[in-house]
């Protein structure tokens, strides 16, 4: 195992050095990070900015002093807050990274429970209900279902119940005065993270069933059957496990695009995460958060591929072996 | 303008973004948060939502410029020389409580103004604020790095102090605005704290001093500023016990937040589903329209490119467009229907000519009439052509922005009725303003100019010296690229007079010829909304300059 992770490890700088020259130079040539001081009256300004940047140098250059310098740990300042972006990104990678375990968790649980559910009772009403759910769930836009959610599952009650306040918070992750883990936090979370998890759990749910059936048609679950082991243990011991393989990687895969991908979910419940930063940076011509978010990113994409991975030899001995 | 509604309120979510209240009620003209003679409470702690968030507080430094940065946190903790009061239906300036009384104001021969501070005015480390306050905040401006705007303080030739409470400053070049020299969005720094110090690293992320009733005591990025009284504040103190404003940056969850009183207070964009809500009615809450905004947003013409290169052209087409019918279409539920006639602000009250393109309506014979004595003739499918180039434009403005949209919408049709033919071309915020229109890489496009202060500012905007170029790095803001050089002594002159007056008549003079040039197109003044819950009590003053929330010193919950 240990051979296999350094393995991948190394495989894994070459892509990342690829994949973070290809973001740096798309970066570079799309914007202009002196954009923003052309409506000053002083011309010398954007001239001293530039050369402060490096911008006159060549695009390696540029991309060879600011690799050096993430590596380093410097990784610039916000050219909008003046905040170090070593500082930025981590802020925004916690409260990015609460919405990515709670609502990977939730939609994975419940997506394994009904995809084996939805296999096991194929073609049965309630499999019918399930898949209709999930089809409306993958095709459900977040934007809207977000409001949808706030709207009926927060306001409204408020009104129907006489309540003095939301039952269920959408401002961000704490209440003013609030903080850690609690009631109130609860609170705050179940509405993004149901937004969240409605598009996974439904594509999810469908990847599981499949697998489950591909699995329980398999020679060794009939063979299992046939030597009289109970149906409950066939499923549990053998049955799910293996089902799980597929899953694991698409769990994987889709687990760590949420990393720069919760944009609308994070702005419409006002939670500062890394999409929100990303598209504030990207509005804004944020040059210098825009490269090292692309390049942090990055990194955890690679290291949830290498996850999966993992995942999969622990679920396949078969390939552990190899 | 003010309206208060309440009424009984439905809101529905309807597709994308949409947020639509339908509502029936009586128009109600008691609004908790109007009854100034009302008790206010003591205690209680106040949330707002805040729709954007500003990137630092170094209200001088160039990244201090955000309008929501200076309504939550600067108008509230930073001393200015002057307030801007209504007086009738015109924005004044008037002498802050920092002052003892008006400014005296000499100009001959030298223009010389003179500030008396209160003996009262302390900072909240109990330090008297002094002359030596205002002489480091024109020395930080006027001399500092990355300024956000020197205009005005780069007139001044000194600052003097003959005594600590008595401030002389002469200036160099008379400067007609002087009074937001020292009580504009800057206000004044307190040089014993900041003095050889770095005043960005100090103040970029906020404060722990104040010079006004409020003191910064949280600012989490992202998520909220928080303010708490300063008990030392020589004026009216807080009677609440905080404010919180919460960065809400999507409208529809803004409305929602409101709605389910998670925030008390929001100041939204005047959007499409802002305007339907409000017209609707919003139960529970004072609405507060002001249309004597601070903004004029107008179809801005690229002078220098065709087809709008051409006087002709530019007149024709401002006789294409009813530009009424779209300003209703835009706010008629907020009772704003009438196009604006000048590029001054609607805050300016009658400075200038405000009437001065109310002369161009919609009059299709008018077009044929220009448009043919400028050598064009109508093609086959009804658009203006000449020397084989056709009355086309490409039409800009920010991307996703759906009340600019559908304006776009609107002028569009109406153009080509007329024999233009427009085309959307819509691009990001940050492309939009930080290249193309200093570039000049535009034919047309819709935004809104700005006052911070209730000086207009037009020779930026209009003298031909300021129109941006290769040779001085596309600075200036002329981006339209007016070039009408007997403009440009009107434009300076009312930048430089400080005779209110001569000012006001130079800009009506530069006005009609604006106006003649048809050099842009004014079109709407984009009002400012402000829904206040009805458990707060106070004076609400939607002030244009100042913002929603300077005086909440005054302000209590029920």
């Amino acid at each position: 195992m240990g051979t296999l992770i350094l393995r991948r490890l190394l495989y894994s700088i070459p892509v990342l050095l690829v994949a973070s020259f290809l973001m740096f130079w798309m970066v570079r040539t799309t914007f202009d990070p002196t954009a923003r001081l052309r409506v000053s009256r002083d011309p010398t300004v954007i001239e001293e900015e530039r050369e402060r940047l490096g911008l006159n140098d060549s695009i390696f250059t540029q991309y060879r002093v600011w690799l050096g310098d993430f590596i380093r740990g410097d990784w610039g300042e916000s050219s909008r807050t003046g905040q170090p972006v070593s500082e930025v990104i981590p802020q925004a990678f916690g409260n990015t990274i609460q919405l990515i375990v709670w609502g990977v968790l939730v939609s994975a649980l419940i997506a394994i429970g009904i995809g084996v559910y939805s296999a096991l009772k194929q073609y049965s009403a309630g499999d019918y209900v399930f898949t209709g759910l999930t089809y409306v769930g993958i095709s459900m836009p977040p934007f809207w279902f977000a409001l949808i959610a706030i709207h009926f599952l927060a306001v409204a009650p408020q009104d129907w119940f006489d309540l003095s306040s939301p039952p269920l918070k959408f401002v961000g992750l704490h209440s003013v005065g609030s903080s850690g883990f609690n009631w109130d936090y609860l609170q705050h979370l179940i509405l993004p993270v149901l937004t969240l998890s409605v598009q996974l759990m439904a594509s999810w749910t469908r990847y599981q069933r499949s697998s489950t059936l591909d699995v329980l048609s398999s020679d060794y679950i009939r063979t299992a059957r046939a030597k009289g082991v109970p149906r409950g243990r066939v499923i549990v011991r053998h049955a799910m496990r293996n089902s799980l393989i597929p899953l694991v990687t698409v769990i994987a895969v889709d687990a760590s695009l949420l990393f720069g991908g919760l944009i609308i979910t994070e702005t419409i419940f006002s939670i500062p995460g890394m999409g929100r930063l990303f598209f504030q940076s990207l509005l804004q011509g944020d040059v210098v958060v825009l490269e090292a978010w692309m390049l942090v990113v990055a990194i955890f994409i690679l290291l949830f591929n290498l996850l999966a991975d993992l995942m999969y030899g622990f679920l396949d001995p078969r390939i552990r072996v190899q | 303008m003010r309206r208060q509604r309440r009424g009984v309120k439905l809101l529905a979510l309807v597709l994308g973004l949409s947020l639509v209240a339908a509502a029936c009620g009586d128009d109600d003209d008691e609004g908790a948060a109007d009854e100034t003679e009302e008790a206010v409470p003591q205690g209680g702690d106040l949330v707002l939502g805040a729709e954007q968030e500003p990137e630092c507080a170094d209200w001088m430094g160039s990244c201090g410029g955000s309008s929501w940065g200076f309504w939550t946190m600067g108008a509230n903790t930073m001393p200015r020389a002057f307030d801007i009061v209504q007086e009738g239906d015109q924005w004044v300036y008037t002498p802050s409580p920092l002052l003892e009384g008006e400014p005296e104001l000499v100009t001959e021969p030298e223009m010389v103004t003179t500030y008396h501070i209160s003996e009262d005015a302390v900072w909240s480390d109990e330090t008297p604020i002094t002359c030596a306050d205002f002489v480091y905040t024109w020395d930080q401006v006027a001399n500092g790095e990355e300024i956000y705007d020197r205009t005005g303080f780069r007139n001044i030739g000194s600052v003097d102090c003959p005594d600590s409470k008595t401030v002389v400053v002469t200036y160099a070049e008379p400067y007609a605005g002087w009074k937001s020299n020292f009580g504009g969005q800057y206000g004044i720094f307190p040089a014993h704290i900041l003095e050889g110090q770095d005043r960005n690293a100090a103040m970029a992320d906020g404060y722990d001093w104040s010079g006004g009733p409020w003191l910064i005591d949280e600012w989490t990025r992202g998520e909220q500023i928080v303010l708490v009284p300063n008990e030392n504040y020589w004026g009216t103190v807080p009677s609440l016990d905080s404010v919180t404003f919460r960065f809400i940056t999507d409208s529809a969850a803004e409305f929602e937040a409101f709605s389910g009183g998670e925030v008390l207070g929001i100041f939204p964009q005047p959007q499409l589903e802002t305007v339907d809500a409000v017209s609707s009615g919003i139960d529970g809450a004072t609405v507060d329209v002001q249309a004597q905004s601070p903004s004029i947003e107008a179809l801005w013409l690229n002078n220098a490119a065709p087809p709008f290169d051409s006087r002709a052209v530019r007149q024709a087409f401002a006789y294409a467009l009813d530009r009424d019918a779209i300003v209703e279409r835009l706010f008629g539920g907020l009772d704003v229907t009438e196009a604006m006639q000048s590029f001054n602000a609607p805050l300016l009250g009658d400075f200038g000519d405000p009437e001065a393109f109310a002369g161009y309506v919609q009059d299709l014979d008018m077009v044929d009439q220009l448009m043919e004595g400028d050598g064009w003739t109508k093609g086959a499918d009804g658009i203006w052509e000449k020397d084989g180039q056709r009355a086309s434009a490409s039409f800009k403005t920010t991307a996703g922005n759906a009340r600019r949209e559908l304006t776009q919408d609107i002028v569009i049709e109406q153009a080509a009725e007329a024999g233009f033919e427009l085309s959307v071309d819509n691009e990001e915020a940050g492309d939009l303003f930080g290249t193309q229109l200093p570039e000049g890489s535009f034919q047309m496009a819709l935004y809104a100019q700005v006052l911070t202060s209730l000086d207009p500012s037009v020779c930026a905007l209009f003298c031909s010296e300021n129109i941006p170029s290769e040779a001085n790095q596309f600075a200036g803001q002329n981006w339209t690229r007016t070039n009408i050089p007997e403009a440009d002594p009107s434009l300076a002159e009312t930048d430089s007079n400080p005779v209110e007056d001569e000012r006001s008549d130079a800009m009506a003079d530069a006005d009609a010829l604006l106006a003649e040039d048809a050099t842009s197109i004014p079109l709407d003044p984009l009002p400012n909304i402000l829904i206040l819950s009805d458990q707060v009590v106070g004076e609400v003053i939607n002030n244009p300059v100042l913002g929603p929330f300077f005086n909440m010193e005054g302000w209590g919950l029920s």
